[in-house]
């Protein structure tokens, strides 16, 4: 064998190294239960609700086939049209901040996957959701219909206005967030209700603003998706 | 040798840098810009290669040279053809955000540099066959082809205003072929000519049936183009970027804007340039009264004061000019550097001219016209959500401590400088913003530097305001009245008490404000802090304008500990791809050049040393040139332009000095005090060129031009020498069998120090990066002295 045909033996290996991997026969259940204890309750995500709900969708229908066996990562995974499906982790922060129970009715902006809604779906009553991208829009109705989600609307169009005759919610959960806060959604969050936003880039979510509204008063919290405790001397002392 | 055959080598090099540049446009344009890198070390890890491939089929192709070389030059542009058919694997292949994600994405990274590598190699080993075969007379060709480098940088300022970014390759393509055809013998060039007509019917095949570049789905506008009913309305050519106006019913931009607001957003026609945000195209509204900038942190300074003249530096696509135009502000000038842009500005919006006024300059540049302006309004710097670090890598000479220093210079009495930054998390620009505000504070009104600064911060951005005089209590008294009405929490006025920060916006824990805090306390402290914190907050300064540069390499780890290592990347994937880079090619460069060199024919300790020679010319020249580029940007109007005349003329020197350098002999001793004279200019110029760049900036063009030819030209000529005199001396002294050897290395330790030059440049400035080139130009010195390397030929 020459030098030649031993390097393209070497490349096509790493080239096809991900796709001749042998497909193991997984078991998703363990896996989920592993990514709520080592990934959520590891830290500190104590919603039980929100625990019940991350333990029983099964992340592994919401993302492209040849990820599945990624799906309960730590870590966000790509899903098209330059978006993704958030870290577990973030999921399940988001969920436990809005404190959702079984009688609210919340609207989602950015249904991207549907898993965030999946969740959602699994502790509340009622469930909408809107996405602006129309194939993502119509993959994941098809997708949470599928599975039986009867209780969460997709609707493919732009949130900016919400849904004004549905309104108002007791949570609204922005996925696909802008540089600002569209003043309708805004009104159209209950009094006492709250609003989640995640900042950061698509595969890092740095932040996430909890948005309340009581009494006609906004306030908000910047919340760190980990603890990072910077350096300094006083933290020292 | 044949007459024509300089010319073919000009016209093959003109290629060669041409579609190096074009490539960065593409790359940039699919991707982001930090993969111009890449497209830099490829193209000189394709000159190193081919020096290794010449070692070993040397006497294969010497004997038939004639054949060969304009065989490698036509086959360069079938294969700058042959890239573009294959556009959407090659640049839409791989993602720089997925490549962290996916290891397929890693493998399309590898084939797309293997695929980029290809013409660059071919088109080198033509130029390095040729200053093999005829090594005595290489001053003649080294002149050519440094000529038809400097000419081809030029040349791309008028193609990119004429052809769109994936129409160019198939242009830049005819110059190899036609230096293919200047160099067809006379005898014996049939098949040659063949594979000429075999180039030339791709090329038309190129013209006849363009490729559509593929975007990363992460791009702002790929992400825009998904939104229902979005069309692009116009594309705009140009060296500046391409330009792309997009129309869509849902597009509304309100940076940061008050959750109390209930009015409406206007939807917008937005600009991007190279498929990157650049602003919304504003309208200038004659009839509007209120502007939804008046309900975010942006408002501070028009509700603290009343300006009469506002200067945007940085006017993006006039989002800023209009908001000061609603306010009823006589006098607004809004600079940047884009030229396209502004013209697109203009012939899409109805500027109320003479109230408002776009120019195509920097903006540093037009403030040296010695106007004064009550406000000067920066751009925001960050981005919602966090740009991952993409633009770590970006001179923002508009945030450095000099470019502070010279718009406080001119402000009115009363004036005040305007800045809004992204809150990000760790804080980041904020504390680098506000330590750049105090440094300049301090040093221009001293002992009151907190007397001077006020700021007010929302749910997603801060804006600061420095002010000339102090700032009175009737000014205080209207922020806190903004900020209680927006619902926005004050950070910083004089007299501030320890409290009044977290109002409306809480953040998780008080990290943050202990941060501004040590910012305001007395210079050591304040040092102090910038040593302790986790990202590099320093000011940032025109030696090291990276103002979006924060990660701290020796806290990598801790980043890792806390973020993971699948996020680690998205802090600042512009620096680290910058870091991957530099351990990818130097492995290549010493995997593909040096190893088997050594591997195959150990030249021996004392035949090899004169390599020390050409390892060090080559670390050299790049570091200098990189320098000179980046210093170039702020020094004159339009850096792009000047800078592209600077190089060009850098450049051409060097070939002069190649060409001269036919004629001149050496001995060694006056050799080595030449080296001397080159590595104190360098010297001189490492701790003399900002200080002389920033005192004559206000010179008129003409003289600047002349006064940079002056820099550049001398210096540039005698390193120009280097390289030649070294070349025609092997082969004078009968060492032919280490002139691929010096070819290779040279490649090797110039591709190495595209990269290296950057990374020194981030960590401790350009006058380092100068001093190391220095250093290199003394060791070739010295290599010369201590006859390591005799350039002496009787």
């Amino acid at each position: 064998m020459n030098i030649l045909s031993r390097i393209t033996g070497f490349f096509l290996i790493f080239l096809l190294g991900p796709a001749i991997e042998p497909v193991m026969t997984q078991d998703y259940a363990l896996m989920r239960d592993r990514m709520v204890r080592e990934q959520i309750i590891g830290r500190g995500v104590t919603h039980r609700a929100t625990l019940q709900a991350m333990r029983k969708v099964e992340r592994h229908l919401f993302v492209d086939a040849s990820l599945r066996k990624r799906a309960y990562d730590d870590n966000p995974l790509p899903i098209g049209f330059g978006q993704t499906i958030s870290q577990p982790f973030i999921v399940a922060y988001m969920t436990s901040l809005i404190d959702p129970q079984p009688h609210f009715k919340v609207l989602e902006i950015g249904t991207g996957s549907g898993y965030q809604a999946a969740i959602l779906a699994q502790i509340t009553d009622s469930v909408y959701t809107i996405e602006i991208v129309p194939e993502l829009g119509l993959k994941a109705k098809k997708l949470l219909h599928d599975l039986h989600y009867d209780n969460v609307e997709v609707i493919t169009g732009d949130g900016y206005y919400g849904l004004p005759g549905k309104g108002p919610f007791d949570a609204i959960v922005v996925t696909a967030a802008a540089e600002h806060v569209p003043p309708p959604l805004i009104e159209q969050l209950k009094d006492g209700g709250k609003m989640i936003i995640p900042v950061g880039s698509p595969f890092m979510v740095q932040s996430l603003v909890l948005v309340t509204r009581k009494k006609g008063r906004i306030r908000t919290e910047n919340l760190m998706s980990v603890r990072f405790v910077p350096f300094t001397r006083k933290e020292n002392e | 040798m044949n007459r024509r055959l300089p010319w073919a080598v000009g016209f093959l090099s003109a290629g060669m840098i041409a579609f190096q540049l074009s490539l960065m446009q593409i790359l940039s344009i699919c991707q982001w810009s930090h993969f111009a890198y890449m497209v830099i070390s490829v193209a000189m890890l394709g000159l190193g290669t081919s020096g290794t491939v010449l070692f070993f089929l040397k006497k294969k192709l010497l004997g038939r040279t004639e054949l060969y070389v304009p065989a490698l030059m036509i086959l360069t542009s079938v294969s700058m053809v042959t890239i573009l058919f294959f556009s959407g694997r090659v640049f839409g292949g791989f993602d720089s955000y997925l490549v962290f994600y996916e290891k397929r994405h890693y493998a399309d990274l590898l084939l797309t540099y293997f695929v980029l590598f290809i013409p660059f190699f071919l088109g080198a080993s033509a130029l390095g066959l040729l200053y093999i075969r005829y090594a005595s007379g290489i001053g003649k060709l080294y002149f050519a082809d440094l000529t038809g480098s400097g000419l081809a940088g030029l040349l791309m300022l008028f193609l990119f205003w004429h052809f769109s970014p994936e129409r160019l390759p198939v242009i830049i393509a005819c110059f190899p072929l036609l230096a293919g055809i200047l160099a067809i013998p006379a005898k014996g060039g049939r098949v040659i000519a063949g594979l000429g007509l075999i180039a030339g019917s791709l090329l038309l095949a190129g013209t006849m049936y363009p490729v559509k570049l593929p975007l990363s789905q992460y791009k702002s506008l790929s992400r825009t183009l998904l939104l229902p009913g979005a069309r692009i309305m116009e594309k705009v050519n140009s060296p500046y970027g391409h330009l792309t106006r997009v129309q869509a019913k849902s597009l509304r931009y309100a940076p940061g804007l008050s959750l109390t607001y209930s009015g409406s957003v206007p939807v917008q026609e937005v600009l991007f340039n190279n498929g990157d945000w650049l602003g919304p195209v504003v309208a200038f509204d004659t009839s509007a009264t209120d502007h939804f900038l008046d309900h975010a942190t942006y408002a501070l300074p028009f509700i603290t004061g009343d300006p009469g003249s506002v200067f945007i530096a940085g006017a993006a696509a006039g989002l800023y000019a209009d908001h000061a135009w609603v306010h009823g502000v006589q006098e607004i000038i809004a600079a940047q550097t884009n030229k396209a842009a502004v013209e697109l500005l203009y012939r899409n919006s109805v500027i109320p001219e003479p109230s408002v006024h776009f120019v195509g300059i920097h903006p540093r540049t037009f403030l040296l016209s010695g106007s004064r302006y009550d406000l000067i309004i920066l751009p925001e710097t960050g981005s919602f959500g966090g740009s991952a670090g993409i633009h770590a890598l970006e001179e923002q000479f508009l945030f450095t401590t000099q470019a502070f220093s010279q718009m406080w210079d001119c402000l009115t009495p009363d004036g005040m400088i305007s800045a809004t930054v992204w809150m990000d998390f760790p804080s980041r620009n904020s504390l680098k913003l506000l330590a750049t505000l105090v440094q300049i504070a301090e040093s221009k009104a001293p002992g009151s530097p907190a007397e001077h600064i006020m700021a007010v911060r929302s749910w997603a951005t801060v804006t600061f305001v420095l002010k000339k005089s102090r700032i009175t209590s009737r000014e205080i008294t209207k922020l806190m009245e903004f900020s209680r009405r927006e619902q926005f929490d004050p950070l910083l006025y004089p007299g501030m008490g320890p409290s009044a920060g977290d109002h409306y916006n809480s953040l998780q824990d008080d990290s943050f404000f202990v941060a501004i805090e040590r910012i305001m306390s007395p210079s050591v402290e304040r040092k102090a802090f910038f040593k302790e914190y986790d990202f590099n907050i320093r000011p940032a300064t025109d030696s090291k304008p990276y103002f979006s540069q924060f990660l701290k390499l020796n806290r990598l780890s801790k980043m890792r500990d806390v973020f993971g290592d699948a996020s680690v990347p998205f802090l600042e994937t512009g620096y680290l791809i910058v870091l991957v880079t530099f351990l990818q090619i130097t492995a290549a460069a010493l995997l593909f050049i040096l190893l088997p060199l050594f591997l195959i024919k150990k030249p021996g300790r004392k035949k090899a040393s004169p390599l020390v020679y050409f390892a060090a010319i080559g670390v050299g020249y790049m570091f200098v040139e990189m320098v000179f580029i980046r210093q170039y940007t702020v020094y004159f109007g339009d850096p792009l332009y000047a800078a592209s005349a600077v190089l060009s003329a850098m450049l051409f020197f060097s070939g002069a000095g190649a060409f001269v350098s036919r004629k001149v002999v050496f001995e060694n001793r006056r050799f080595g005090i030449l080296m001397l004279f080159i590595t104190g200019l360098l010297v001189i110029l490492a701790a003399g060129l900002t200080p002389l760049l920033n005192s004559t900036a206000g010179f008129p063009l003409w003289l600047k031009l002349l006064l940079s030819f002056v820099i550049t030209g001398p210096l540039s000529f005698l390193m120009g020498m280097m390289f030649p005199s070294g070349i025609r001396a092997l082969s004078l002294q009968k060492k032919d069998d280490l002139i691929p050897w010096a070819w290779g290395v040279n490649g090797a330790f110039s591709v190495i120090s595209t990269v290296l030059a950057t990374i020194l440049a981030v960590e401790f400035g350009f006058s380092i990066v100068m001093l190391v080139g220095a250093v290199a130009y003394f060791t070739a010195g010295q290599a010369v002295r201590f006859r390591l390397f005799s350039i002496f030929v009787s």
